[in-house]
């Protein structure tokens, strides 16, 4: 990809800028080449990988270079777009939201600093993946058990920073964070919590500070760069139970989560309970010309086909019950007793013990994997997917309106409809994955013009989405729209104030900083 | 992912692939899978996933200059997709089963037919489902060993 500098850079301050940074790390982590370009572009874009092209990358191996970094940055006038490992899927990559940043990618940052079993919780470095933290665990053979997202091969605290979510009774993975150290736009370094006491024994412990709270306001934000953080993870149970059932029809995931939620509110189920439909099942089966051969969406008498060919039901329930045997079995009755109220198909169940390998696919056992982006190989060519993901309440009257609207809305775009919900807690998050070939531009624009009507929908509606691509995260920060945008104009007073050159991660979540604020709106997908 | 619908069964290629790649020369922590033999599928139905394949611990060192051997790299650095079961296994195997060729090729190591400048133009243009590599991600001095280890078609 050929070189955009950020704006107001000239080439001959970018020359100095990138000189300044070789200085800072050595010039081998230094990346400018078109080809590294390339390599930090979005894969996915749903459109030309030019519009979020960055201007090279630069990778620090510690808390001084990174302090460095952003010196040379503020000095230059150069943006950076920090990254953990790069590997957010369907949500930029590790492409920045405004052209010509620089991406400033943690990768190197791969320690794990600490990891106690007693009391259950790491400190990390960005740059540890799930694949990474898992190894270490099952080497030094740790009752610990994780919680994976559907793509093992990413950062750890990247993940949990993105709001990112598990399947295990830790699926929140934002919520395991507990004291974060960041660097400030200012180059600054602070511990949120009572990490702010020199030696503090219980930073990473105590959830809260002494006085107001700062974690979260570094997820999904721009407001720093998280040098390490403290992230708890789940002792490992006795047993496990996995309870899997197969729901016939579409329309029954709305008794599916008013029979779930209360079983998950009252301490039956622990876990954020995944609920993919059919098409979740099909995509690792081959590819999509295999069963409907047509450029139009998979019709419904295909569809129900398919059920039956494949022997499936239109929705996968997979409930799993972590904790002692007799507690496990106790709930499983609970759970069995809350179904069959509802559908006469025994639940299918399978033991797991403490001891008991788990196999390479055992995601709810904490096993990081990357086969779930298999699904990119359904629709072929240069295949790419995206998630329309709203927010709902995790009622059966909720989920079915949002279900219904979105699917009107996707059946009328001719596209075929994958949903799958996650019960987190009181809300579900709705992952619909919108798969495209990015070889077929009227693919690209069809999926784009679909997305930005069911964003328009969900809000008319009162549903938010809980994550976007870089070419909506405007689009999507201007439907939170109470009072006027205040909280975005709140953001943007405290960027100015942490950031006042605007050099960290403008654009991020649509929060702009005054110095960049004229590319807003720009560069959208 | 449910037991009862392993991925063997799903990509249709069932029992001769579990078998090719355990016999693959892979090292499987442990194939004794006693929660199959504790309520898993029946006897006589597809074998579930094979146990999590661990990659090679490496010492980083100085990665611009690497003095850690091509067949580690590759196990540390590709390992993510390209061990057994791996995401890039899978699609491969079906590939390389398509054009006639036994289950064990899916494995990279497996293969004849890789030349060291295809694994670092693949590795650093991306293809099919695999994405570009960065320089982060594998350095070109760790990239030189993997395609020489890789590259046994010359």
């Amino acid at each position: 990809m050929q070189l955009t500098l950020p704006p107001g850079l000239s080439p001959q301050a970018f020359d100095a800028a990138v000189k300044a940074l070789q200085g800072a790390v050595g010039a081998g982590w230094v990346m400018t080449t078109d080809e590294d370009r390339d390599a930090y572009a979005d894969i996915y874009a749903p459109g030309p990988e030019t519009l979020w092209g960055a201007s090279g990358a630069v990778a620090p191996q510690t808390v001084e270079e990174i302090q460095a970094i952003v010196r040379i940055a503020n000095e230059h006038k150069l943006p950076l777009w920090t990254v953990s490992r790069g590997k957010n899927l369907g949500y930029g990559t590790a492409a920045p939201r405004m052209p010509g940043c620089m991406v400033l990618d943690l990768g190197r940052m791969d320690k794990i600093i600490e990891l106690d079993p007693e009391l259950g919780y790491c400190v990390l470095e960005p740059g540890v993946g799930f694949i990474d933290l898992y190894e270490r665990i099952q080497q030094d053979k740790l009752p610990l058990m994780m919680s994976v997202p559907g793509n093992g091969w990413g950062s750890v605290l990247g993940n949990a920073l993105e709001h990112g979510i598990g399947y295990t009774p830790y699926g929140l993975n934002a919520k395991n964070l507990c004291g974060l150290e960041v660097v400030l736009g200012t180059g600054d370094l602070v511990r949120t919590g009572i990490g702010a006491m020199e030696k503090n024994q219980a930073w990473n412990l105590f959830p809260f500070g002494y006085g107001p709270t700062w974690d979260l306001m570094f997820s999904q934000s721009n407001f720093g760069i998280v040098t390490k953080a403290g992230m708890w993870l789940m002792p490992e149970p006795e047993t496990s139970l996995e309870l899997n059932l197969d729901i016939p029809k579409a329309e029954d995931i709305g008794w599916v989560v008013d029979t779930l939620t209360p079983l998950k509110l009252h301490g039956i189920i622990d876990q954020s309970i995944f609920i993919p439909s059919w098409l979740g099942k099909m995509v690792i089966l081959g590819q999509r010309q295999d069963f409907w051969d047509k450029p139009s969406a998979i019709p419904e008498w295909r569809v129900q086909e398919l059920l039956k060919e494949h022997k499936l039901g239109y929705w996968k329930v997979q409930i799993r019950l972590y904790g002692d045997e007799t507690v496990n079995k106790a709930k499983a009755e609970i759970v069995k007793a809350a179904f069959k109220k509802h559908i006469d198909t025994p639940m299918q169940e399978v033991w797991w013990r403490r001891g008991d390998p788990t196999n390479v696919m055992d995601l709810t056992l904490g096993v990081p994997s990357a086969v779930p982006l298999q699904m990119g190989n359904w629709v072929g060519g240069k295949a790419a997917h995206m998630g329309f993901s709203p927010v709902v309440p995790a009622t059966g009257k909720h989920v079915l309106d949002q279900m219904t609207r979105s699917r009107k809305i996707i059946d009328a775009h001719d596209v075929d409809f994958y949903a799958s919900f996650t019960i987190g807690g009181r809300f579900c998050n709705n992952v619909n994955m919108l798969m495209y070939d990015r070889d077929k531009p009227e693919q690209v624009e069809g999926i784009k013009k679909l997305f930005n009507a069911l964003i328009a929908d969900a809000a008319a509606n009162g549903y938010a989405e809980y994550r976007t691509h870089l070419g909506w995260m405007d689009a999507i920060s201007d439907t939170f729209n109470f009072n006027d945008h205040a909280l975005r104009r709140m953001n943007e007073k405290v960027k100015d104030v942490l950031d006042p050159n605007g050099i960290l991660s403008p654009g991020k979540q649509g929060i702009w900083p005054t110095a960049y604020a004229a590319q807003r709106g720009k560069n959208l997908a | 992912m449910s037991r009862a619908k392993p991925l063997s069964q799903m990509l249709g290629l069932g029992l001769a692939l579990v078998a090719a790649l355990a016999a693959s020369g892979c090292k499987l922590v442990d194939t004794d899978n006693k929660a199959a033999a504790q309520g898993g599928p029946p006897a006589g139905g597809p074998p579930p996933p094979p146990p999590y394949q661990m990659r090679a611990k490496i010492e980083a060192g100085d990665r611009l200059h690497t003095s850690v051997t091509g067949a580690d790299l590759f196990s540390h650095r590709c390992g993510a997709c390209h061990l057994t079961w791996g995401m890039g296994t899978n699609l491969l195997t079906a590939q390389q089963v398509a054009a006639g060729k036994t289950p064990d090729k899916g494995l990279l190591a497996n293969r004849d037919d890789l030349t060291a400048d295809y694994v670092k133009s693949v590795v650093r243009m991306g293809k099919g489902a695999m994405p570009r590599q960065t320089r982060v991600d594998v350095t070109d001095s760790e990239l030189d060993k993997i395609a020489a280890y890789l590259g046994k078609g010359k």
